[in-house]
């Protein structure tokens, strides 16, 4: 299955920002003294299951949309309640399994949520430092 | 009469995680309308499909924040609140 430059785009852009947030998260947990090798495990699992969720996504919205309406819109359900389960068992495991820290495990799985936040100030950015080279 | 007390505060917390997960209907639902509304636009303009599919993402992301939310509090009721309530019940016993 070949994936959507538009889905490979956003990924990219998803992932890197969690890279971004997970470095910030870091050096919170340094700076208030509980970091240890866990908070690092976790922050890995989290970051890597959130981006692999939005991924995901992608690759359901690109297939769905050349679907019918209703097969598109019960495909789109199925997925979310798959993808649910996937977090909700990553967020357990982070949780249950002494190795991860419990607040490093669920912290990364809201960065795509703030990635998309900071989105429009990124790309208005971007837009305005070509315009000014264009000027330029 | 203890053995009453632990049991309300688990059936309590079991009770509010359930009541939790409610909120991850709403997100099933929400993305399955925008991607219905997408293919019908998509259908109409086609040279759109990249714009459309850009944007349903970001908002797909966003609904889906919310059921993340939910599903969090669920998991903190179950496995975390239980032992801390039954803690301050002991403590104050």
């Amino acid at each position: 299955m070949k994936v959507d430059p538009t889905v490979k785009r956003e990924t990219a852009y998803v992932a890197i920002s969690s890279v971004v947030l997970s470095v910030v998260m870091e050096l919170v947990f340094i700076i208030i003294g509980k970091w240890d090798y866990r908070v690092l495990l976790g922050n890995l699992l989290g970051a890597g299951i959130a981006v692999l969720n939005f991924f995901l996504m992608g690759l359901t919205v690109q297939t769905a949309v050349k679907l019918e309406e209703k097969t598109a819109r019960d495909k789109m359900k199925l997925s979310m309640t798959l993808r649910s389960m996937l977090l909700m068992l990553t967020a357990v495991l982070g949780i249950l399994v002494p190795c991860f820290n419990a607040a490093a495990t669920i912290i990364p799985l809201f960065f795509v949520r703030i990635a998309v936040a900071l989105r429009p100030v990124v790309i208005r950015d971007k837009s305005t430092k070509s315009e000014e080279k264009r000027e330029g | 009469m203890l053995e009453l007390a632990i049991g309300i505060i688990l059936g309590g917390c079991a009770l509010g995680a359930g009541c939790a997960m409610i909120a991850g209907i709403g997100p099933g639902i929400g993305e399955g309308n925008a991607v219905a509304k997408a293919c019908e636009a998509i259908g109409r303009q086609p040279e759109s499909q990249g714009a459309v599919t850009t944007t349903m993402l970001m908002g797909c992301a966003i609904a889906e924040t919310t059921g993340l939310y939910a599903l969090v509090i669920a998991i903190l009721l179950i496995f975390l609140a239980p032992g801390r309530f039954v803690n301050i019940l002991l403590r104050s016993i």
